[in-house]
């Protein structure tokens, strides 16, 4: 009984922000509410839902926002297992590299978005002045559709990545040295301990970093305002960005509870099919 | 791996860590002309003007690091009063309870909050919270709480069952044996925890976006969106960089202080959860 109390503060203010919001999304998704109302709140049935099952660039976006994260957290896991190994080895030092190969991620998102504006800048970036020096013609990074996406990819792989080789790192920490030295006893190389020993013991962890990377880069928001602002001609645009310039800049809040609950969904349906692909993995395994 | 492999491999990983920030330090220190003569150059064009530009704008710049530091700190607190008795409760409960709380802050850990500052920023109009502060304390302790309940439920579970069961019978009270017999035990879990939660108040963006339009009441995240956005800085890079490098500095420096906490936080995280 007591243990209810003790639960209840923390459980109604989770209530309020988390539970909350989707209800009134729910609500507010079966109204008009925008500029050509007044701002008032006008029930119009589910003529908001219609109109984005039409919205093209509701699913242009949402495919744009499924590569950005697929993209990115496949090199993110990559490169953080690499890392991880590096940084799991002993050598002196190893501390320092630690945190200094962390700031990335901890530093605000805005903050470096910035940074890695001024470094694709066209002509004056850094990046563009090696392009320079080897005699090339400038390279707009951010102004071209077919590469501005790729510069949001590159910036947050830079971001997150210790992040995700910081996770990798307790996974290995957890493996008992004695494995390796029997498997070399045996005769089996290093390259062949990766694959035997390590990756499947790691998997619980890279499942772990790969659930919590993918969540957080399918609702990327900060780097895409800060980097790109959803452009060149909405080519870096993400589904939350969309979201927030239908509520912020096009002031149709209707419309906005409506995208953000249509990601809700099909966040929750993709999450779905992965959890069921995973029961018949473990199954057939 | 041989020591010169090992070596340029560290180089590298430094070199990709800390080259794009070291290159803001660098844009920092140049004249604008410097920078458009071209990147690279080392002679000539030195300046700290850059640096006086954005400390003495309109509000200074040290303005928004404080103003993060005040919402990192108390919407810090704020979670650890919340989470704690939380954690402790869900630690000592069996049954079906303790799975469907679990799972629920399972599923919100990994919720990406950006979805809910619309209906946020309503709440906030309604009630009068916008434009203050403390009140964006409220929902950043609110999005934080899944992950710090879930860190400092498995700490609790980690302390053995007999030291509290004597306390017991020594007749101490619960408050008691929370604030003097667990809570001394659980120091770490509730620094690398509390580190967590100020790291991600410090550079929070969308809400403080919405909630916040007084320039002199900005945190960090969206004054630096705002300078991005601002043609005053768009032709003088030097300005921008030196506000990316002001910004970072309080960072570096907790992470070079609290490493060893901020790692053993995440990686808790990852074992326990």
């Amino acid at each position: 009984m007591s243990s209810l109390l003790l639960m209840a503060p923390a459980l109604l203010l989770l209530l309020a922000v988390f539970v909350w919001p989707l209800l009134d999304y729910a609500w507010l998704s079966l109204q008009a509410q925008s500029v050509f109302t007044g701002l008032e709140t006008v029930p119009v049935g589910a003529a908001n839902w219609q109109r984005l099952l039409a919205d093209g660039r509701f699913w242009q976006d949402a495919g744009q926002t499924l590569r950005f994260a697929l993209v990115s957290v496949a090199l993110e896991l990559v490169a953080g297992l690499a890392i991880a190994l590096l940084l799991h080895q002993r050598w002196r030092g190893r501390g320092t590299v630690r945190s200094l190969a962390l700031l990335p991620w901890a530093l605000p998102t805005t903050v470096m978005a910035l940074g890695w504006r001024w470094i694709f800048n066209d002509p004056h970036g850094p990046l563009n002045g090696v392009v320079q020096s080897l005699g090339l013609a400038t390279v707009p990074f951010l102004a071209s559709p077919d590469l501005a996406w790729v510069a949001t990819v590159v910036a947050d792989v830079w971001k997150t990545t210790p992040f995700v080789a910081l996770l990798l790192l307790a996974g290995l920490q957890m493996i008992p040295a004695d494995l390796y030295e029997a498997f070399a006893l045996e005769g089996g190389t290093p390259w062949q301990g990766l694959r035997r020993i390590t990756l499947p013991l790691l998997r619980p962890y890279i499942f772990i970093a790969a659930l919590f990377r993918l969540a957080q880069a399918l609702g990327v928001f900060d780097l895409i305002a800060v980097l790109t602002g959803g452009g060149p001609a909405s080519s870096t645009e993400s589904l939350a960005v969309y979201a927030y310039l239908n509520a912020m800049r096009f002031l149709d809040f209707g419309y906005s509870a409506t995208v953000m609950l249509g990601m809700f969904l099909l966040l929750l349906l993709g999450a779905a099919a992965l959890l069921l692909w995973r029961r018949q993995a473990e199954v057939g395994a | 791996m041989r020591g010169g492999t090992r070596t340029a491999l560290v180089a590298l990983l430094l070199l990709w860590s800390l080259g794009p920030m070291l290159w803001q330090l660098y844009t920092s220190l140049r004249t604008p002309e410097a920078l458009l003569a071209g990147a690279g150059g080392l002679a000539g064009g030195w300046t700290l003007a850059n640096y006086g530009a954005v400390l003495g704008g309109d509000p200074p710049f040290w303005r928004y690091l404080l103003n993060s530091t005040v919402v990192g700190a108390l919407s810090t607190l704020l979670t650890l009063a919340l989470a704690i008795p939380c954690a402790y409760a869900l630690s000592r409960r069996r049954g079906l309870l303790r799975l469907l709380v679990g799972g629920g802050l399972l599923a919100a850990a990994v919720f990406p909050y950006v979805l809910l500052f619309l209906a946020l920023l309503q709440v906030a109009r309604q009630l009068g919270l916008a434009n203050s502060l403390l009140a964006l304390c409220l929902p950043y302790a609110g999005l934080q709480l899944p992950l710090a309940v879930l860190l400092l439920q498995a700490a609790f579970a980690e302390l053995p069952p007999e030291l509290e069961e004597s306390a017991v019978l020594e007749g101490f009270s619960l408050w008691q044996r929370l604030r003097w017999i667990l809570l001394p035990l659980m120091g770490p879990a509730v620094v690398s925890t509390g580190l967590l939660v100020f790291l991600f108040s410090w550079n929070e963006f969308p809400i403080a976006l919405t909630w916040i339009s007084r320039s002199e009441l900005l945190t960090l995240a969206p004054a630096m969106a705002r300078i991005a956005g601002s043609s005053v800085y768009t032709v003088p890079y030097g300005a921008f960089a030196a506000a990316t490098v002001l910004g970072s500095v309080p960072l570096l420096a907790l992470l070079l202080l609290f490493q060893r906490q901020i790692v053993a936080g995440l990686t808790q995280g990852a074992i326990k959860g």
